[in-house]
């Protein structure tokens, strides 16, 4: 199961405003595959998150998951893409504030329309156990620090096992040997559960645990060597 | 349901002042309401407690106790009706009151009655009409005036004495009490000359006039037979909601009371729309965030609206609770609060609906959460 992002171009604003924020972009990540995409902001990171999770539709091209084409789908559709087949990591503290740790991957099931059985909550356990978090399973994240965070943001973005994995500057609010730890975790992670990720981050501190890392730079894309 | 259990329970202080102010918003509601409805039932009482259908009164715009005026061949012409089961013609006039001592009893309605007719009520204590040459029985807010069984007292156009031989529960029409007297000394009181004492025989044509005729109709009798019967005996009959709104001052009181009601309950609407709208709105970041993991606008709305409706219930059952509570003892103070259970049931439902409509609006913020916002840096 991979992601096929296929000469994409993604056009924002109108008229005199318009900008392209994704130029002809053509990518494929493979399972157990973290590919790290570098760029300042404003380059266009967001927008690839945003074509690849079915949060934006493209201009032109084509994004497929899986072999699945997301770019033509209805947005109802895309909502239960994302629910599915999509695992995101967002920027820092991007939980619901009500839940402990637990209740966030559980939330996942409920959004399914089921209700957690026990191999439910025994797979949540077992993931934020993988992300060192079981200890804090019943902290909500006002109790939590911002490396506990982003743990129990991974353990929920392989909640549903996707088969694709989106995050979004994972260290950004993190100091640089916390935020290895966390890009560590996420490379390890996707491995293990064989899950295409693609990460996005200005920070190149950050690359050496990618399998291949991409410079993005006013929505062109092009492989680094 | 998951997320918004767990915002009630997170965010509680903020959900507790809220069902605070639903609360007493239903708090208000049910009291003024019962107090409103005590009102309403208190002018008409003498007419809820009395056993008819229809009343007819003299064929005019409106029906009036007032100026209405019946004669003996209408109320015979009525008799004749298939499905009449009871009919008698009753009296009723204003009267100022004094006591002996020309102490004013203030206002009093003259009922003149059939002694033992369907039409004169069962008394507390003292006796019955009929046995007691110019006994009465009076409605109790007249003992509250300083009229006791057993007392005399004149009404100011007619000198006859009228002795008190029975008093009935709290009667009245038009907020003024009753007394009962037979149909013949009514008539004499109200027809009579002024000063009339009672000693000298007046004309028989007198006894041949009542103010309206009341019914007992069973169902087998059409609102077209009525209507015939109107046009032929020149009389305008009224079913029981009829009676009570020709009764003075009905209509502007249930007015009364509905606008309260209607007032509160936009109130209620704005002041729980306004809140679950903030709420919603400090709530963006998280609902966008929520439907970038899949989450659709329906399961949203759902939860947002159960969260209305947990509010509104626990808020509402409290607020007519505690209103309930006061009321029983405004009843036993002796104030006029009268509210039945269906009743604050069916308006804490109305307020419940209130609020669902008044957060209609926060509901729809929902669906133009654009779940992008969960991408790129935090607000």
């Amino acid at each position: 199961m991979s992601l096929e992002i296929n000469d994409v171009s993604l056009l924002l604003g109108d008229g005199d405003q318009q900008v392209k924020a994704l130029d002809h972009v053509s990518a494929t990540v493979q399972p157990g595959e973290l590919i790290a995409v570098a760029g300042p902001s404003g380059a266009g990171k967001s927008s690839l998150l945003a074509v690849c999770g079915g949060l934006r539709q493209p201009t032109s091209g084509t994004v497929s998951i899986g072999g699945t084409r997301i770019s033509s789908m209805s947005p109802a559709d895309l909502t239960r893409v994302r629910r599915e087949k999509i695992g995101f990591v967002f920027q820092l503290s991007n939980l619901v504030p009500a839940l402990t740790s637990l209740d966030q991957l559980l939330m996942l099931v409920h959004l399914q329309g089921r209700r957690p059985n026990k191999a439910d909550r025994e797979h949540a356990r077992a993931l934020l156990d993988e992300v060192g978090m079981s200890h804090r399973a019943d902290r909500r994240p006002n109790q939590l620090s911002g490396g506990e965070r982003q743990r129990v943001g991974i353990a929920r973005a392989l909640m549903t096992s996707p088969e694709i994995m989106l995050v979004d500057e994972p260290t950004s609010m993190l100091d640089h040997n916390r935020g290895h730890a966390i890009v560590e975790l996420l490379a390890a992670r996707c491995r293990d559960h064989g899950v295409a990720t693609l990460m996005v981050t200005h920070d190149r501190g950050m690359l050496d645990a990618a399998s291949r890392v991409f410079n993005i730079l006013d929505g062109k894309l092009s492989e680094a060597v | 349901m998951f997320i918004a259990i767990r915002d009630l329970r997170f965010a509680w202080g903020r959900f507790l002042l809220m069902a605070v102010v639903v609360a007493l918003v239903a708090f208000l509601t049910t009291l003024l309401s019962g107090l409103a409805s005590g009102l309403v039932k208190n002018n008409i009482s003498g007419l809820e407690q009395l056993d008819f259908t229809h009343l007819a009164f003299e064929y005019g715009n409106k029906p009036s106790y007032r100026n209405s005026l019946i004669e003996r061949d209408m109320w015979e012409g009525w008799r004749e009706l298939q499905g009449v089961e009871e009919l008698e013609p009753l009296g009723h006039s204003t009267f100022n009151a004094r006591l002996l001592d020309n102490t004013s009893l203030d206002d009093v309605v003259l009922w003149g009655i059939e002694p033992g007719s369907f039409l004169e009520p069962d008394v507390l204590e003292g006796e019955q009409l009929g046995n007691v040459e110019n006994g009465v029985i009076i409605s109790e807010l007249l003992v509250e005036r300083g009229l006791k069984l057993g007392d005399t007292f004149k009404l100011d156009r007619a000198l006859t004495e009228l002795k008190v031989i029975g008093v009935v529960q709290e009667l009245n029409i038009g907020h003024v009490p009753i007394v009962y007297t037979p149909i013949r000394k009514w008539q004499e009181a109200t027809y009579g000359p002024p000063g009339y004492d009672g000693s000298e025989k007046l004309p028989d044509v007198l006894f041949d006039y009542a103010t309206l005729i009341a019914m007992k109709l069973d169902s087998s009798v059409t609102d077209e037979a009525i209507a015939e019967m109107d046009m032929e005996m020149g009389t305008l009959t009224v079913d029981r909601p009829g009676a009570y709104i020709a009764s003075t001052g009905y209509r502007e009181e249930i007015m009364t009371v509905q606008m309260i009601q209607g007032f509160l309950l936009v109130i209620s609407a704005v002041v729980i729309g306004a809140f679950f709208t903030v709420w919603t709105i400090q709530r963006t970041q998280e609902i966008g965030l929520v439907k970038a993991l899949g989450a659709s606008n329906g399961y949203l709305m759902r939860d947002a609206l159960g969260q209305v409706v947990i509010l509104m219930l626990v808020g509402a059952a409290l607020g007519v609770a505690v209103a309930l509570r006061l009321g029983v003892i405004f009843v036993e103070g002796g104030f006029p609060f009268a509210m039945e259970y269906s009743a604050a049931a069916a308006m804490a439902g109305l307020l419940i609906a209130a609020g669902l409509i008044g957060s209609a609006l926060s509901v729809g913020l929902i669906t133009r959460v654009d779940p992008i916002i969960a991408l790129g840096a935090q607000k």
